[in-house]
């Protein structure tokens, strides 16, 4: 029977297919073997840990009469997850069988759940329902390591959430469109979703109840509709809206070759975001001005030990070389807070990883790392222009402190008779409110600047972007977020200093007419908006822009925002 | 090693609060502790063991450990057998 379900569309295109419902940890695994019988024993422990932590941390945050309900339970599992005779079982699994960690958890479980199902006492049977939470923990916490999904071809993935790796897997495997019940439109998720052209609806807790595997499913990731046994109409508006999507994508093709210039004659600079080999190329073929911001994380993330100056070197000199003499951006690393960390560099457990050891703060911290790192990046200026950008720079005397490391790399080096660039530009990412506002104290120690405005707007409205239940309050549409912005970019303007927002709002269309009426005069973004951004550069006129800014300045709320942006679009 | 028979005296016998009370007394021990009752032994530090014991109220039970703190151990169970595990009512 039809229905229609309806969430928030998060990446816009139109799928049809089979669904397939993945609910929350459950163990569908088939028997998988593996060469390296250490490692998944190592993989297996690391899960456990991770669990165990998981497991303190919410034991923690429970008080009063739910301390004693739950923690009782927390206790249970705890006990679980560290019992002797399951763990023995799963060692014995993996180490005798070769069985995966995956697979040796669900035989160990069914298992368990043979001798518990046949027990008299219907309490003491249930109990398997607390084993089945552990474990399915733990199935989650090796799933978060690996990011291993499985996707059919064709098929449409309908889940809790669904995490960033797993979408690049999930696309690569021909997965059309994901449905999840949690999310929300400017998690990671949804970002990258865009970036891939994978249609995306989050916010859509009825799809998990109401869609079963292989139900046949239209989605639409621009209006977040998605319909169960679609009928005739339904099928016809399907049609319709991909034959939509394919005639906007032609038309923004077009643009591939055209300049980034405003109605009124001004070029706009649209530099590149980039992770990947393919982002670099895109990049190239789209006309960026270069790369500005290629972001280093990935190359520690994607690998289990922390690479050397040579496999750095080698990657930085490589995506210079891709952009053949244009300007790259890297982005010195930036680990903490929302990003998973696999070579142990970031510290756990911080209470509040948001406002934790990270971005420039780790690397301060451990200098032998972040040396080797500046070392890897001068040597890769030998090959083409290449600007290096610090980020959460949160005071002047972080930058003196990169500095003054930098200079010590840069002679180094020259001493060791590499061949590197006369100028290696050092920029700051303005992304902590405290960088905004005292930037004119240390403007004259960056020479160039990067606003990260999805940082900047979390910090600034104390506004978690991921935390669903806080939803569309996490906006950069606020008074104080474009004031600052504005204050920002006058000043780096005044200075003559390069600026660019290298945050989602550069990447949104819709934004653009803001941040030109500011001075803004680069952009960088991912190279899968670059057009639609180029597009709306085009349809600007920028001295008109200018002269309305002291209105935008002026609204007092998101609807007074929202008002002018309507009114310079007419 | 030291056997100790002990009667399982709670109300609810050894569901899993008072399972989990008794493998956490003894993950403060490092003798090996087994829980032997209906012509069945389990490991006693072991959750899912002792839960699958299924022993309810008025069983009889014994407990042997074995290792360098077996008595300290052993005195700790009674112990804890004999507050019925702390329960209520």
């Amino acid at each position: 029977m039809r229905l229609a379900v309806s969430g928030h569309g998060a990446s816009r295109g139109s799928a049809m297919g089979c669904a397939r419902v993945r609910l929350p940890h459950v163990l569908e695994v088939t028997e998988q073997y593996v060469e390296d019988v250490e490692g998944e024993l190592d993989r297996l422990h690391a899960a456990i840990d991770v669990v165990r932590g998981e497991m303190q941390a919410l034991r923690k945050r429970l008080q009063g009469a739910m301390a004693q309900e739950i923690g009782e339970f927390l206790d249970l599992h705890a006990l679980l997850l560290d019992d002797p005779e399951l763990l023995q079982g799963l060692d014995t699994l993996i180490r005798n069988e070769r069985y995966s960690a995956d697979y040796a958890l669900r035989l160990q479980r069914d298992r368990i759940a043979g001798v518990f199902t046949g027990m008299d006492d219907a309490y003491l049977r249930s109990r398997i329902d607390d084993i089945d939470q552990v474990i399915g923990r733990l199935h989650a916490a090796l799933h978060r390591r690996d990011g291993e999904v499985r996707g059919v071809a064709g098929e449409i993935l309908v889940a809790d959430n669904v995490a960033p790796t797993e979408l690049l897997q999930l696309q690569a495997q021909g997965v059309m469109a994901v449905v999840t019940a949690g999310g929300s439109t400017l998690s990671h998720s949804a970002i990258l979703a865009r970036s891939l052209h994978l249609p995306l609806v989050v916010g859509a807790p009825q799809a998990l109840l109401k869609i079963n595997d292989g139900d046949v499913l239209v989605v639409d990731g621009g209006t977040g509709l998605v319909v169960r046994e679609p009928d005739a109409s339904d099928l016809r508006d399907h049609r319709a809206r991909t034959r939509e999507y394919a005639r906007e994508r032609k038309q923004l093709n077009r643009l591939r070759r055209e300049p980034s210039r405003t109605l009124d004659g001004v070029d706009i600079k649209l530099w590149a975001n980039a992770e990947s080999r393919e982002d670099v190329a895109e990049a190239h073929a789209l006309g960026a001005a270069g790369i500005g911001l290629y972001r280093t994380e990935f190359l520690f993330l994607n690998s289990n030990v922390l690479p050397d100056e040579e496999a750095q070197f080698r990657a930085y000199r490589d995506l210079v070389l891709g952009m053949t003499g244009r300007t790259v951006t890297i982005r010195t690393l930036d680990v903490g807070a929302d990003k998973a960390d696999r070579t142990g560099l970031a510290l756990t457990d911080e209470p509040n990883p948001a406002l934790g050891v990270r971005g420039v703060r780790l690397s301060l911290l451990r200098d032998a790392l972040f040396e080797t790192q500046l070392r890897a990046m001068v040597r890769a200026s030998g090959y083409g222009p290449v600007r290096i950008l610090v980020p959460m720079v949160c005071c002047r005397e972080e930058m003196v402190a990169v500095r003054a490391l930098l200079a010590r790399v840069i002679a180094d080096l020259r001493r060791e008779g590499h061949e590197i660039a006369e100028q290696v530009p050092l920029g700051a990412m303005i992304e902590v409110p405290s960088a905004a506002i005292a930037l004119p104290g240390f403007i004259g120690l960056a020479d160039f600047l990067s606003i990260g405005t999805n940082d900047l707007t979390q910090y600034l409205l104390a506004i978690d972007r991921n935390n669903e239940s806080l939803g569309e309050l996490y906006t950069p549409l606020h008074p104080a977020v474009l004031r600052l912005l504005h204050s920002v970019i006058t000043l780096a303007n005044k200075q003559r200093k390069p600026i660019a927002v290298c945050g989602e709002m550069a990447a949104d269309p819709a934004f653009v007419p803001i941040l030109l009426s500011m001075g803004l005069g680069e952009f960088s973004m991912h190279p899968a908006t670059m057009l639609e951004v180029r597009r709306a550069v085009r349809s600007c006129d920028l001295s008109r822009l200018r002269a309305r800014a002291p209105a935008l300045l002026r609204a007092t709320d998101r609807a007074g925002i929202e008002k002018w942006m309507a009114a310079v679009a007419a | 090693m030291i056997e100790r028979e002990l009667l399982v005296a709670n109300r609810l016998g050894l569901h899993a609060r008072a399972s989990a009370r008794l493998v956490q007394v003894l993950s403060g021990f490092r003798c090996n502790a087994t829980l032997i009752a209906k012509g069945r032994e389990v490991n006693a530090k072991s959750i899912m063991g002792v839960m699958l014991l299924a022993a309810g109220p008025g069983t009889d039970v014994v407990l042997r450990v074995d290792g360098e703190d077996e008595a300290a151990a052993a005195d700790a169970v009674a112990e804890l057998f004999g507050r019925n595990f702390d329960e209520d009512a």
